[in-house]
């Protein structure tokens, strides 16, 4: 929980601490808002990433409300009551500081934290000793900070007290080592005292101290804030399927729209209320941010375990996206799929992009069910979608087909069926041959760019701009957009390079994130050099962010131009369907008209009033693909490469990467 | 009338505050840093933060995900 607490919207009051009014979060509690203050007080339990417990009963304080004066602990004081008065030193809190100090300095005569403490109580030698005496330095002083380290940080209970009154002492359970300690050090960090020592002979890095110190800043961040930001360990990525839909970025209907009425049902709310297994998931030793989520026992409907009761890896948010890409807005339909993927290890999102892209050309008669095997594979359709998964898996029917995935079904349409190239192309959502990830990128150029630019095809993890761009404005020029394009795709190359997560870097943001100015809080500068931080600590090297931008800009312009030595790599395979860019059919158009109507009027400079939808769709058609043109161009002269998209030599050499035989390739395809 | 992001466009009422302005919005995301001419407005003073008539207001939205 950590030692804030929440507060709601203009939820502050007074209180008089020591003579000194402050406003206060409604709620916070008083030690922190004292020490704000300046006024010191002693305290050998309280941690500030950790949840209070007032154990140590150190910091209590004199409060007076309605007239009637009381001791309690500052640490887990909830602060409630307007006007409330409060006396830190009051003789009577003074006094019961130094008895307790006394007792502790008995107890532990020699552990540093003590003697500060009662130094700082007036304190300096004890009248109380007894067989309970232990003269050791490094002592256990019961604080707690390490139970609580280990249930907070990582969310596990392989520590905890044993015994009572005077037999108190710290134990794993049964006072065996736990195997399911995951030696995260969490403990040892948190330990005021030294009574917990960590070897560090994992993996040899060459300063542990530098990756523990930085591993505790997120375990910290994780166990204090992640309840009031995405609640990644509650909900895990799903946790923004219901703020896409509210922005309209949720595709559905193979991205002819961004929400749905029926997205509720698939949301986030929905999926915890099935999810069971919301603990530590063992995806990487450690994480304290544990966002992969489980579902026991649940009972399949379909396919060969049809009856039998699985655990289902939960959706992400790409499961629920695609799920609602295919109009599937069914809860158990979503589960069952989900498991089918991951268990005949189908990609889910290449699988529910291209069977949307199926749907569509269904219900517009470009297929029908005799191409199907007679399924009516209409979007929602749950039964019939299933059964195409299971054919799929079984390389059967027409599952052998859709299998192939988009950029397959729309030449053998073409070619076979006569359907019609360019509404196949504008709906067959796939760039460089990769289905489109699950987001809606028609109202975001930014987000159209990093799609499409990016060398793999378009997946979503070289550049995620679509808040930035459309919804902050944060980046409203070409060149802002292709700054955004240089800097994003790297960054998140860089992760893939180093074989880490992305995760800890942006779905937790430090609580003072906000100091910083929008276009700096958006790389939240303090995780960006816990990543550096790390590299340092484990290979000794130091980065800087240029240092680290151009690590992965070597990589990304090799990968680039063995793009293009395999005869893509170019300006033409950098195009992405319309329906990226904007709305192919009338349906769409109407659906956000006002939206394109206010666009043509503002930015195209037509007047919409009286014009054929027809007309409306081809300006703005028009209007679209030359911005999507310019910030191509842009993106292109930012990172180096010329108009046809290929890196230039001078930015090859710049790179250290102008090999021979590389100039050469370059001279001869120029 | 308010400027949000230096685009949109929201009509001003008397007694408007952040959170007001924000529920006008639709925007609802956990991570937002809001500045009223410049000044940043802590979350938890969104409820009694007045707007006021010609401000220019921004509503940053942190992109996690993807």
């Amino acid at each position: 929980m950590g030692a804030t607490t929440t507060t709601g919207a203009g939820s502050k009051l007074n209180v008089i601490i020591d003579g000194q009014s402050v406003s206060v979060a409604r709620d916070s509690f008083l030690l922190p808002a004292a020490r704000a203050l300046g006024i010191q007080i002693p305290t050998l339990c309280y941690h500030k990433d950790l949840t209070p417990t007032g154990i140590c009963r150190l910091c209590v304080c004199e409060i007076e409300v309605r007239g009637k004066k009381r001791l309690v602990t500052s640490c887990n004081y909830p602060l409630r009551d307007e006007g409330l008065k409060v006396e830190t030193r009051s003789p009577r809190v003074l006094q019961h500081r130094k008895i307790l100090a006394e007792m502790y300095l008995g107890r532990w005569p020699n552990v540093p934290v003590v003697q500060g403490v009662a130094k700082a109580c007036g304190v300096t030698s004890s009248r109380f000793t007894s067989e309970l005496t232990d003269e050791n330095p490094k002592a256990c002083i019961l604080c707690g900070h390490c139970v609580r380290a280990c249930e907070e940080f990582v969310q596990e209970r392989i520590l905890d007290f044993a015994g009572r009154g005077i037999k108190r002492h710290l134990t794993m359970p049964y006072g065996e080592v736990d195997p399911h300690c995951i030696g995260c050090t969490s403990c040892a960090y948190v330990c005021p005292t030294g009574a917990i020592e960590i070897v560090d002979d994992l993996n040899r890095p060459v300063d542990p101290k530098l990756v523990r110190d930085r591993g505790m800043r997120v375990n910290a961040e994780m166990a204090t804030l992640d309840r009031l930001q995405n609640c990644m360990r509650k909900m895990g990525t799903a946790n923004i399927v219901q703020v896409m839909d509210k922005y309209d970025l949720l595709p559905c209907h193979n991205y002819k729209f961004g929400s749905h009425r029926d997205s509720f049902q698939i949301d986030q709310r929905k999926i915890v209320k099935v999810v069971t297994q919301d603990v530590p998931d063992g995806c990487w030793k450690g994480c304290s941010m544990s966002c992969a989520k489980a579902a026991d026992d649940f009972e399949l409907r379909t396919g060969p375990y049809r009856g039998q009761k699985v655990c289902v890896d939960a959706p992400e948010y790409e499961t629920a996206g695609g799920t609602a890409n295919m109009g599937c807005f069914d809860l158990d339909f979503m589960f069952e799929f989900a498991f089918y993927c991951d268990t005949y290890g189908i990609d889910i999102i290449s699988a529910t992009t291209t069977i949307a892209f199926v749907m569509e050309c269904f219900e517009a008669g470009v297929i029908n069910e005799t191409h199907t095997g007679g399924k009516k594979l209409r979007f929602g359709a749950l039964a019939e979608t299933l059964e195409l998964l299971h054919e799929m898996a079984r390389g059967e029917g027409f599952g052998v087909e859709v299998g192939q995935g988009v950029r397959w079904l729309k030449r053998k349409w073409e070619k076979e069926l006569g359907a019609d190239p360019a509404f196949l192309a504008d709906i067959g959502m796939e760039v460089k041959g990769l289905e489109v990830s699950e987001y809606m990128a028609k109202e975001s150029l930014a987000q159209q760019a990093g799609y499409s630019l990016a060398v793999k095809g378009a997946q979503h993890d070289e550049a995620w701009l679509i808040f930035m761009d459309m919804v902050n404005n944060q980046i409203p020029t070409f060149e802002d957009k292709a700054n955004a394009l240089y800097y994003f795709p790297l960054w998140r190359t860089w992760f893939g390079l180093m074989g880490l997560c992305k995760l800890p870097w942006n779905d937790i943001v430090p609580a003072d994130n906000k100091k910083h100015p929008p276009p700096v809080a958006a790389k939240i500068p303090e995780h960006v050099e816990n990543y550096l931080k790390f590299h340092e600590g484990v290979t000794g090297i130091k980065l800087d962010e240029e240092t680290m931008l151009n690590q992965s800009a070597r990589v990304h312009n090799l990968q680039r131009l063995l793009c293009y030595m395999l005869g893509g790599g170019t300006r033409d395979t950098d195009m992405p369907p319309y329906r990226m860019v904007g709305p192919v059919t009338r349906e769409e158009y109407e659906s956000r008209a006002e939206r394109y109507d206010k666009q043509l009027k503002e930015l195209v400079g037509v007047d919409p009033a009286g014009m054929p939808v027809e007309e409306k769709m081809a300006a703005l058609r028009r209007y679209r693909l030359d911005q999507y043109k310019k910030v191509v161009d842009a993106a292109y002269k930012r990172r180096g490469w010329d108009e046809n998209g290929v890196p230039r030599p001078e930015r090859l050499k710049e790179l250290g990467i102008d090999l021979p035989e590389v100039l050469a390739l370059y001279s001869a395809r120029r | 009338m308010v400027i949000v992001n230096d685009r949109d466009r929201v009509d001003w009422r008397e007694g408007l505050t952040v959170q007001g302005l924000l529920d006008a919005m639709g925007y609802s995301y956990n991570l937002i840093t809001v500045t009223v001419n410049g000044e940043l407005i802590p979350e938890e003073e969104y409820g009694s933060a007045p707007v006021p008539d010609e401000a220019r207001v921004t509503v940053f939205h942190l992109a996690h995900g993807g």
